[in-house]
């Protein structure tokens, strides 16, 4: 009898309570939405490098190698030497190792020199290792595997040709144009940098450079291609490299001994410490974030509090019938409360639909635009926290007209 | 006795000085029914929610059903009056978006400690005595005509077999002839019931249905307030 009435009380004040249910509603697909989101960015962020257990560079700050190795921001300190690289890579500890070479970028894309063992080895989010969509790795000194952002963006399909440019400007003048790569392969989307990445081999990234001295291309010293294929095209030089352990136990004993490096200055990361450091740095937006979707929640739960006010002294005569029916001043005090109740779950149900719907709908749009894996699975436990939350702000909300009902009913 | 008031003292707010209802002794027999006049802002409302127990005097005793009400709780209180006391108003007898027999079983609702959700047929049985057509049970009251409306109000009063039905002012939404129809219906339900009528109108052409009549103003002391 209780929840009925509450129900259809609630049936008859339909406009006022459909927009106050509308308002909540929003508020809780802000809300949820928000915190989904952010777990999800937080969760793909983290998973830009998996299963690699060491980066190493030359002596840099954590977050620098970080960037300029994975996220291929910034310009790296200095290079390695190739010696170095194969002295360590070759210790019994180190099950695999990727060497990276960059500094040479096509039409805005950072080029990365590196070997097949990259496609073996590299894996990011939950261990996923890469994929080609089309193609395969690299085998010649002019392959280039493109990253899928790269070859939507530009258009490329298998066999394209394509020049790369000196330096990481968008519009470099100093353009490789006398040795075109051909496009063997392309990667699947993976929501990680991989995507906007072109991938040659560290032969490659030594043929283009071989007749230029100082960053500038020497006139006059022509090497045919031909020339070029007979050479061993080793590299003097990689600019980081990205290790795979025998066993994760000794990452530590490993990341000393390579810090402590006594041919060069090297530094080595974990990259799940750094990423974490890294994420903490924009921790900031994150809590704008959730205070702003905090604030709308707010916002309508003071809307439903005016609302149910408003509708108490509508009700006065109602209240009354009821205390003459024999109804105690606290049962009117539960029935706003129920009221609001009911109010909160209807709005919970329709925000946490809306969202699960919108983002069914935006899943594969997201990951085929953005690379974004924004998963579905919206009933996290933080967001079933936040309904619980919900429910509980919505009764403290509702406190006031409710108190305001009990003291109609008491005084008769 | 049906009601036994006796030093009754009642204000709002704290200024005990000027008492709105002063009564030094009042009472209504079993089985009598009462009408009481007085003309409006004289404290008859006030009487009627001392007499159920809603509000509760600043001084002396009330008494219904050989039952003092000061000797309970609120939440006995409550009990009480869903158990022996009928109450019909002027307007809002019912709750409107609710329909007949969820009204009716409203009332049942608060009364004893644990009546069987079978009540139903019960509740169809009296709105039928009640004259009210099958085909209005389920819509919500506020579609009804008045005249239905007040008499489902009256089922809903004596579902419980209240000792003591109260009545405030219910006639004067209805025209004359429903309400010559009305106050028939009533008092034959309660001589047949033997159930006391506490009758409250401003209205004295009313008065010719009553063997008693006392005007509040005769009863209450405080007087001179209207």
């Amino acid at each position: 009898m209780f929840l009925r009435l509450a129900e259809r009380s609630l049936l008859n004040r339909k406009g006022s309570v459909i927009l106050t249910v509308l308002a909540m509603s929003v508020s809780v697909f802000v809300l949820l939405g928000v915190e989904h989101m952010r777990e999800q960015t937080k969760e793909s962020f983290r998973g830009t490098v998996s299963g690699v257990d060491l980066i190493v560079g030359a002596r840099t700050g954590s977050l620098n190698l970080l960037l300029y190795s994975v996220f291929r921001m910034g310009s790296p300190t200095n290079n390695i030497d190739w010696n170095s690289y194969q002295q360590i890579a070759s210790s019994s500890k180190v099950a695999w190792a990727i060497p990276i070479s960059l500094g040479d970028s096509h039409k805005g894309f950072r080029v990365m020199g590196t070997t097949t063992d990259y496609f073996k080895h590299f894996s990011y989010g939950k261990k996923y290792s890469l994929q080609f969509s089309e193609g395969k790795p690299f085998d010649g000194v002019f392959d280039v595997v493109l990253g899928s952002k790269v070859a939507k963006k530009l258009d490329y399909s298998l066999g394209d040709r394509i020049v790369l440019a000196h330096g990481l400007g968008q519009t470099s003048f100093s353009l490789h144009d006398d040795r075109p790569f051909r496009v063997v392969g392309i990667l699947e989307a993976t929501g990680t940098p991989v995507d906007q990445a072109v991938h040659v081999s560290l032969q490659g990234i030594e043929a283009i450079h071989i007749d230029w001295t100082q960053g500038v291309k020497m006139p006059g010293s022509k090497i045919t291609t031909e020339q070029l294929l007979a050479q061993e095209l080793t590299p003097k030089s990689i600019t980081a490299f990205m290790l795979g352990l025998t066993s994760s136990m000794a990452t530590f004993r490993v990341q000393r001994d390579i810090n402590q490096y006594r041919k060069e200055p090297l530094t080595a990361i974990l990259p799940g410490v750094a990423l974490a450091e890294l994420w903490q740095m924009m921790g900031v937006m994150e809590n704008t974030l959730r205070l702003v979707s905090s604030l709308v929640f707010i916002a309508a739960l003071l809307g439903l509090s005016a609302m149910m006010l408003a509708s108490i002294r509508e009700r006065e005569h109602e209240i009354h019938l009821l205390r003459v029916v024999g109804a105690s001043p606290v049962f009117i005090f539960l029935l706003i409360e129920m009221e609001a109740m009911l109010i909160s779950l209807v709005s919970i149900l329709i925000g946490a639909g809306s969202l699960y719907s919108a983002l069914l709908l935006a899943e594969g749009f997201l990951s085929s635009s953005f690379g974004l894996h924004i998963g579905t699975s919206i009933l996290s436990e933080t967001n079933l926290m936040f309904m619980g939350l919900v429910v509980v702000a919505t009764l403290l909300a509702a406190a006031l007209p409710s108190f305001f009902a009990y003291k109609t009913a008491k005084s008769g | 006795m049906a009601i036994e008031l006796s030093n009754l003292s009642f204000s709002y707010g704290t200024s005990l000085e000027k008492p709105l209802l002063d009564i030094p002794e009042w009472s209504v027999g079993d089985g009598e029914q009462v009408f009481i006049h007085g003309p409006s802002g004289s404290g008859k409302s006030t009487l009627l929610n001392l007499l159920s127990g809603i509000l509760t005097p600043n001084k002396g005793c009330v008494s219904v059903m050989g039952q003092s009400l000061g000797d309970l709780s609120s939440r006995q209180r409550d009990r009480f009056r869903a158990n022996h006391v009928g109450y019909i108003f002027q307007q809002f007898n019912l709750i409107p978006y609710l329909d007949a027999i969820d009204n009716v079983r409203l009332a049942i609702h608060f009364s004893k400690k644990s009546t069987n959700s079978d009540s139903s047929a019960d509740i169809k049985a009296l709105l039928a005595t009640f004259d009210i057509n099958e085909s209005h049970w389920e819509k919500p009251v506020s579609t009804l005509s008045i005249g239905q409306q007040q008499r489902i109000a009256i089922a809903r009063a004596m579902i419980n077999k209240p000792e003591l039905l109260i009545a405030d002012e219910p006639t004067s939404s209805l025209d004359q002839k429903n309400r010559d129809i009305f106050m028939g219906e009533l008092l034959e339900l309660v001589k047949r019931q033997k159930t006391s009528l506490l009758f409250v109108s401003h209205d004295m052409s009313l008065a010719s249905y009553f063997n008693r009549v006392d005007a509040l103003s005769d009863i209450n002391q405080a007087g001179g307030r209207a």
